[in-house]
């Protein structure tokens, strides 16, 4: 079965790809890994007028260490953001999140700006960035935005991206060496999209998590906990209050109920804190 | 629209002309008529469509043929040239009974040509994370992952001395 006809552009010039986004006619579809597009094409799901390829566009798969962060391409492909000694230095939870995606075959093409930008609310990376501070640079033909995490993701399959704009990369500040964090989710079967999922960063005495998976956009909690002395029972409790309380727009689907959504909320929060601060191991639930 | 692409297929430069909507395994199995690459779910799931692309798999359903020009490609069909002169893990599924109805092999062995380039000496359970994007509806996973282990050990072991 052959997509409807589209016009194809795969081009090796940044410019020329904002370009094209900005003087497509009808219905432009960005074409990164292709591992959410593609499929949706085959079923006709998506029916795009033009096909833009960022798949040669030269300078977009970088991985810069900038000394307070590092920048990651947008296309960079979730095999190496598993893999690269850097990204796994300075942000092990994230190379713990690329490593949960999907399959060998998928994560050797599917991309990590591809993934940021379809914004699947379970999605592994949308905790992690949201947790980690991260800031997405915006390119269009007018020139660029930066965009804190926090505000890009706004509901399922929903961002802030502009119809002229493209996510070339994302900047994610590094943590203080003191800090502690873990990535944890839960899918049925491996390779399976989590239903909830959650990042947690603890440092000085405090916890910041995210939530995926349970709402439209990942949730940010920092609860009134300080864990300078250790994690007690209430200060889990807490957190786990939190995480409920926070997921309260949490939808249901076919997987699970809203209500059930944020029970997992709360357990995950709990179990990403206690991860970060190794009294849980993180392997997959 | 058609268009045409440069590429390199199985070590022989190609160049296809062909309709410029169609994915990878479309174009492999109706271009180029190399039909050892199946299509099972054109939707990622399955990876009876696996191939290398620039020597990494990938799932040639969800990859546009026109987005790959320039690249290369590896089949199945590049493991062996006949029945007699199987691949190590070719030989290796077939004397497992590595297989039922087959429709899932060529992703299979893939897959497994990908992990036992970077691994030669995997663990069972390795073996079945390396495996995990390749769906096999007999069910027949042990028997696979039995014959992805005999076959790590044939790559390993030189062969035996013919007389």
């Amino acid at each position: 079965m052959l997509a409807k006809e589209f016009e194809f552009h795969a081009p090796e010039e940044l410019d020329a790809a904002l370009g094209v986004l900005g003087n497509g006619g009808g219905i432009v579809k960005v074409l990164a890994g292709g591992m959410s597009l593609v499929p949706a094409m085959n079923l006709g799901l998506v029916r795009p007028d033009t096909v833009l390829s960022l798949n040669h566009v030269r300078g977009l798969d970088q991985v810069e260490d900038r000394g307070d962060s590092i920048a990651i391409g947008a296309m960079v492909r979730h095999d190496r953001i598993a893999a690269d000694p850097e990204i796994g230095s300075a942000f092990p939870l994230l190379a713990t999140a690329a490593r949960a995606i999907g399959d060998v075959q998928i994560r050797h093409r599917g991309t990590f700006g591809g993934s940021l930008a379809h914004a699947d609310p379970a999605a592994d990376y949308l905790p992690v960035m949201t947790v980690l501070g991260a800031t997405l640079r915006l390119r269009s033909s007018d020139g660029e935005r930066i965009v804190p995490a926090r505000e890009f993701f706004v509901d399922i399959m929903l961002t802030d991206l502009g119809r002229d704009e493209l996510l070339v990369e994302v900047e994610v500040p590094k943590q203080p060496d003191s800090a502690r964090s873990a990535y944890v989710r839960l899918a049925r079967v491996e390779g399976s999209f989590a239903i909830v999922n959650a990042a947690a960063v603890v440092d000085e005495g405090k916890a910041a998590i995210a939530i995926g998976g349970a709402t439209g956009a990942p949730v940010l909690i920092e609860p009134d906990v300080d864990l300078s002395g250790g994690l007690s029972e209430e200060a889990l409790e807490e957190i786990g209050d939190s995480a409920y309380e926070a997921t309260d727009e949490a939808f249901g689907d076919l997987n699970s109920s809203a209500e059930y959504r944020r029970e997992l909320a709360r357990v995950f929060a709990r179990r990403a804190v206690q991860t970060a601060l190794g009294q849980r191991d993180g392997g997959p639930e | 629209m058609r268009t045409s692409i440069s590429v390199t297929v199985n070590g022989s430069a190609r160049t296809v002309e062909l309709d410029q909507r169609a994915t990878l395994v479309q174009m492999l199995r109706e271009t180029l008529g190399l039909t050892g690459t199946h299509v099972g779910c054109a939707t990622g799931s399955c990876g009876a469509c696996t191939v290398m692309l620039d020597g990494r798999t990938v799932k040639s359903c969800c990859v546009l043929a026109a987005d790959v020009a320039g690249q290369e490609i590896t089949t199945i069909e590049a493991l062996s040239s006949s029945a007699s002169d199987l691949h190590p893990i070719q030989r290796a599924f077939v004397a497992n009974q590595g297989l039922q109805c087959g429709y899932c092999t060529p992703g299979v062995v893939m897959s497994t040509l990908q992990l036992l380039q970077e691994n030669q000496d995997p663990t069972p359970a390795e073996v079945r994370h390396a495996i995990a994007g390749n769906l096999c509806r007999c069910t027949g996973y042990q028997l696979i992952v039995q014959s992805v282990m005999e076959a790590a050990r044939l790559m390993r072991e030189p062969a035996p001395a013919t007389r």
